[in-house]
């Protein structure tokens, strides 16, 4: 460098001397260096050919697959009305903010994801995770980031596109239950789709992001209510954004569903409930038509609102509500399988007069308790208490005086009466007949079956065959025995209705969007209980008797002629003195249009409690009928 | 002022510069139609770009007016402004892409890489004129290498191995055509590229070794070093032989592409102007090239001829490795293509060159006599 400021002051280029034949020299290099020249255009030339012509059509099929997307667009999903036309859950919009990490360059994200942290005021890491997980899975199906943002945040995120790529606002419809805990147990709610879900229902159409039913008639009625998505062929930009709708196939929207429920019986029915359930954890009651089988009511307590899961239930919330001891996502009316106490007295005394053991006319002294050989040891006899010195009884009194001794004798046998007894099994029998221990086939998740136990049973359970004690305790519905709400008003809904086993049904039509009835609910007949029609109506006029004159007259109201049996069920440690109560019963007595079931897991006594309960329901029900 | 001068005046190499220029303006109108037109339109690229380019033909016509040999007397003060501001940006530059590359003089970012690809030239040339009669000598190799080896390595130290490649490109030609020993550059060479496993392993930032890979495998990611070399191969390939046509190209609009009005705004051609249009670019670059080689066979000295070479390997390496980054033929280097991509510094330099390529024909010596 010196060396050469220094010559500087020499620097005449003008006045050297031309060097040794310089120019030729140069020419052949300028030659040279135009030879270069256009040798390396042509291999540009060239390699542009190739891609240009040659594999144009395959570059331009990757042009198209940058811009062109198939978007599913999602049916409207229908919605649900009670049985007098009130809606009962609707569709509203709600913004979600959603990556679709295809759009997302790697080396954007964690810029992005800060942006998106700031904005959605929620931990970077959990941004990350989300889109990552997605990348491994599907980078072309947008996960959602949060649900449920506001208009102001969805706002910004749509004004700073630029500079969040990938980052899209959805607006999706979220479900809207307006009358939140009262239906909760019926209706259910909806859920993003998890992995297994995905799995098994990915032929059918479903997509990574898609809700569906996951408890209640949402689940149930899924397929109704989902109608078909149709699909979207548009432009987008390398961001991702929809510039052009290209095609689109419209969706089909879900059918709507009207239920059986009366929604303001509904309401009178968790109110009285409510009312009259004092410190149980459990209460539900049912009112169902013993000629269709539907369903105009069903409570169940505890409960939950189900509008939790359509705003994006948080963990704690989740938590709070699975662990609760109580159960409340439990459907306790089908869910939940109690002892039915006294009110299994319908199914010994049908199986009793049907069988034989008993006619209209046997009369069975009740002393207040009767003392039956014990099998293990004939030294201490097994006495067994009524609840009363009742005296002498017929069938129809026993039944409105709900005798133990009575239907005790019919379920095990008095021989000093000369009464011989149905025996466990032939119990257990007339129990299934009736529909005990096994599912009702109401159109809802979650029943059980219950328990009805026979001598395979408690050999399978105890590995010994019933006591004649298991037997007089199954008679009056304790021990062993549970069954659910639901089963209970079904098979008194058998009684009144002459013998006819019902399916219980919550949906009474289908319509689809325009309003055409797609689907209309038939009453389904399980089976004939297989009991003589005047058997079932001296049940009934026990029943009856019960209410005008035996130990159920609370629901002796007038205008309405009322039959109905309550039940008291001892339960928890021996002598703890803890009851369930129950009552049900139908009315009105000789043409009946509904049956009332009510349950309270912890009870005085089914006349004390649940009885009560049942007459506001009757009261009200005839009330507004009388107008 | 010898208006007479004006009578040797090359219309053509005028012509091929405008032409590109305009060829690059229309393109980059063309990728901006998609994007965030700006509230000023002073400020959208086109219009900054047309500034830059009527400034850059003011410089043009003054360097042409300017004798080119005063170029060579002002030789050291290029120098030594260059090297501070190559410095200068490594202190306060602004960094794009991980790269300082931009000192902002006010709302004008200047990229010095620009000016020391003239500044080279015209040192070199000095070099090799002032020591012509030693011309075979090692001492005149060393010392011309040692002249460019501080461009070399704060150009390095942005980084920006693009501008270091052209700069290398250029000097190995300027002492070519000055009549270095063969032998010595032969000997460089071979010490290149048996260094060069070392200067993977020590001289390239990860940022390169990545192109470098992606280069081969650019679906090694895809979505992220890949990107931008996928797209743009993409871009040229549909664009066929005839393209989509001028703003229909959907690579370009919707924004697959990056960077599309500077690095690769040649993909933008591909797409949208397909194999003919880029003939037509390259029947404009040959046009401008041969103007310039026959600016240096004109040339009425060494100086002349050194710079006009300088200034034509300068302008085909940097258009060669530029396209050929843009149609998968070399690695993304990210350096601009001469009058066609948007930038001030570029286009203002570049001007400047062909000014003084204006300037060596218009002075050369068959014509004195006129």
């Amino acid at each position: 460098m010196l060396g050469l400021l220094r010559r500087d002051r020499r620097w005449k280029p003008e006045k050297r001397p031309a060097p040794v034949n310089p120019a030729r020299q140069a020419r052949l290099k300028f030659r040279a260096l135009q030879g270069i020249i256009i040798l390396g255009f042509l291999v540009l030339a060239v390699q542009l050919w190739k891609l240009q012509v040659v594999m144009g059509d395959y570059y331009r099929t990757l042009a198209d697959n940058n811009r062109l997307r198939l978007v599913p667009v999602p049916a409207p999903r229908g919605v649900i009305y009670d049985a007098r036309g009130n809606l009962l859950v609707r569709n509203i919009p709600s913004f979600s903010v959603a990556v679709m990490p295809a759009d997302l360059p790697r080396d954007r994200q964690p810029e992005v994801v800060r942006r998106l942290a700031r904005i959605l005021n929620m931990p970077a890491a959990e941004i990350s995770q989300k889109i990552d997980e997605r990348r491994r899975q599907d980078p072309f199906s947008p996960v959602a980031i949060k649900d449920n943002v506001d208009q102001k945040t969805a706002f910004i995120v749509e004004e700073n596109h630029e500079s969040l790529p990938g980052v899209q606002v959805q607006v999706r419809a979220i479900r809207q239950y307006l009358e939140g805990p009262l239906m909760a147990h019926i209706l259910g709610f909806i859920g993003r789709i998890d992995a297994e879900e995905y799995a098994e229902l990915r032929p059918q159409g479903y997509h990574l992001n898609d809700q569906l039913g996951k408890q209640g008639i949402e689940a149930s009625y899924e397929r109704a209510l989902r109608g078909r998505p149709g699909r979207e062929e548009v432009v987008v930009d390398a961001s991702g954004r929809k510039v052009e709708v290209l095609q689109r196939e419209d969706p089909v929207p879900g059918n709507n569903l009207v239920l059986s429920i009366d929604l303001e019986l509904q309401r009178v029915v968790y109110q009285a409930l409510k009312a009259t359930m004092g410190r149980s954890d459990h209460a539900a009651a049912v009112v169902v038509n013993p000629k269709t089988g539907e369903i105009l009511a069903m409570v169940a307590i505890p409960d939950y609102d189900n509008n939790l899961f359509s705003t994006g239930i948080g963990t704690r919330e989740w938590e709070q509500l699975l662990e609760d001891p109580r159960r409340p996502l439990v459907n306790a009316a089908i869910g939940g399988a109690w002892a039915p106490g006294s009110t299994f007295k319908l199914v010994t005394g049908a199986a009793g007069l049907q069988e034989g053991i008993v006619t209209a006319g046997t009369v069975i002294y009740s002393p207040g308790y009767i003392r039956i050989q014990n099998e293990v040891n004939p030294a201490v006899p097994f006495i067994f208490r009524d609840w009363a010195a009742l005296g002498a009884l017929n069938f129809r009194r026993a039944l409105a005086m709900s005798s133990n001794v009575y239907f005790g004798c019919v379920a095990g046998g008095c021989p000093d009466q000369r009464v011989r007894g149905l025996g466990i099994d032939r119990l257990a029998e007339y129990a299934h007949r009736f529909g005990f221990g096994e599912k009702a086939g109401i159109d809802l998740p979650g029943e059980v079956e219950g328990t009805v136990p026979s001598n395979d049973w408690y050999r399978r359970v105890r590995g010994e065959p019933a006591y004649l004690g298991d037997v007089y305790n199954a008679g009056i519905g304790q021990g062993e025995v549970t069954v659910t709400p639901l089963q209970l008003a079904m098979a008194t809904a058998a009684v009144a209705n002459g013998g006819k086993l019902l399916k219980p049904q919550l949906v009474r039509e289908i319509k689809d969007a325009e309003g055409r009835t797609v689907w209309r609910l038939e009453p389904v007949v399980r089976r004939e209980v297989g009991v003589r029609p005047e058997y079932l109506e001296l049940i009934r006029a026990g029943m009856r008797d019960g209410v005008t004159s035996g130990i159920v007259t609370v629901v002796n109201i007038p205008g309405v002629a009322v039959a109905g049996k309550t039940g008291t069920a001892e339960w928890g440690p021996i002598n703890a003195r803890r009851y369930h109560g129950w009552f049900t019963g139908f009315a009105p007595y000789d043409d009946p249009e509904i049956v009332v079931t009510v349950f309270h897991e912890l009870s005085q006594g089914g006349s004390f409690t649940a009885a009560p309960a049942a007459r506001q329901i009757f009261e009200f029900y005839f009330g507004r009928k009388r107008g | 002022m010898d208006l007479r001068l004006l009578r040797r005046f090359d219309p053509w190499l005028l012509a091929a510069a405008v032409g590109l220029l305009a060829y690059g303006l229309v393109m980059i109108w063309s990728a901006a139609a998609s994007g965030n037109t700006p509230d000023d339109p002073l400020e959208s690229p086109v219009a900054r770009q047309l500034l830059f380019g009527l400034a850059g033909l003011g410089l043009f016509f003054l360097a042409c007016f300017v004798d080119y040999r005063l170029f060579g007397h002002l030789a050291e003060t290029f120098y030594a402004v260059t090297i501070a501001l190559l410095a200068l940006v490594l202190l306060v530059g602004d960094a794009t892409y991980g790269a300082r590359r931009w000192i902002n003089f006010g709302p004008v970012p200047v990229q010095p890489s620009e000016l020391a690809k003239l500044t080279l030239i015209l040192t070199l040339a000095k070099i090799f004129t002032v020591h012509q009669d030693r011309i075979k000598s090692f001492r005149v190799f060393g010392l011309s290498l040692g002249a460019a080896l501080p461009f070399l390595a704060l150009v390095y130290a942005q980084p920006d191995l693009g501008t270091d490649l052209v700069l290398g490109a250029v000097w190995a030609g300027m002492a070519l055509m000055a009549g270095v020993r063969l032998r010595y550059l032969l000997g460089l060479g071979v010490l290149g590229i048996a260094a060069a496993p070392l200067a993977f392993r020590y001289l390239l930032r990860d940022y390169m070794k990545e192109r470098l890979m992606v280069f081969f495998n650019p679906m090694l990611d895809p979505l992220g070093a890949g990107y931008n070399v996928r797209q743009s191969e993409i871009s040229v390939g549909s664009g066929g032989l005839l393209g989509r046509g001028l703003g229909q190209g959907t690579q370009t609009q919707l924004n697959f592409l990056r960077v599309q009005y500077t690095d690769f705004i040649f993909s933008v051609i591909g797409e949208e102007l397909g194999f003919v249009g880029a003939m037509v670019l390259f029947g404009l670059f040959i046009l401008l090239l041969f103007r310039g080689i026959r600016a240096g066979m004109l040339a009425p000295d060494d100086f002349g001829r050194l710079v006009a070479t300088g200034i034509v390997v300068q302008i085909f390496v940097q258009a060669f490795i530029n396209i050929g980054a843009n149609s998968r033929l070399l690695p993304v280097t990210g350096i601009p293509l001469p009058l066609i991509s948007y930038g001030g510094s570029s286009l203002l330099t570049t001007l400047m060159s062909l000014g003084l390529l204006e300037s060596i024909i218009m002075r050369h010596k068959r014509l004195e006599f006129d």
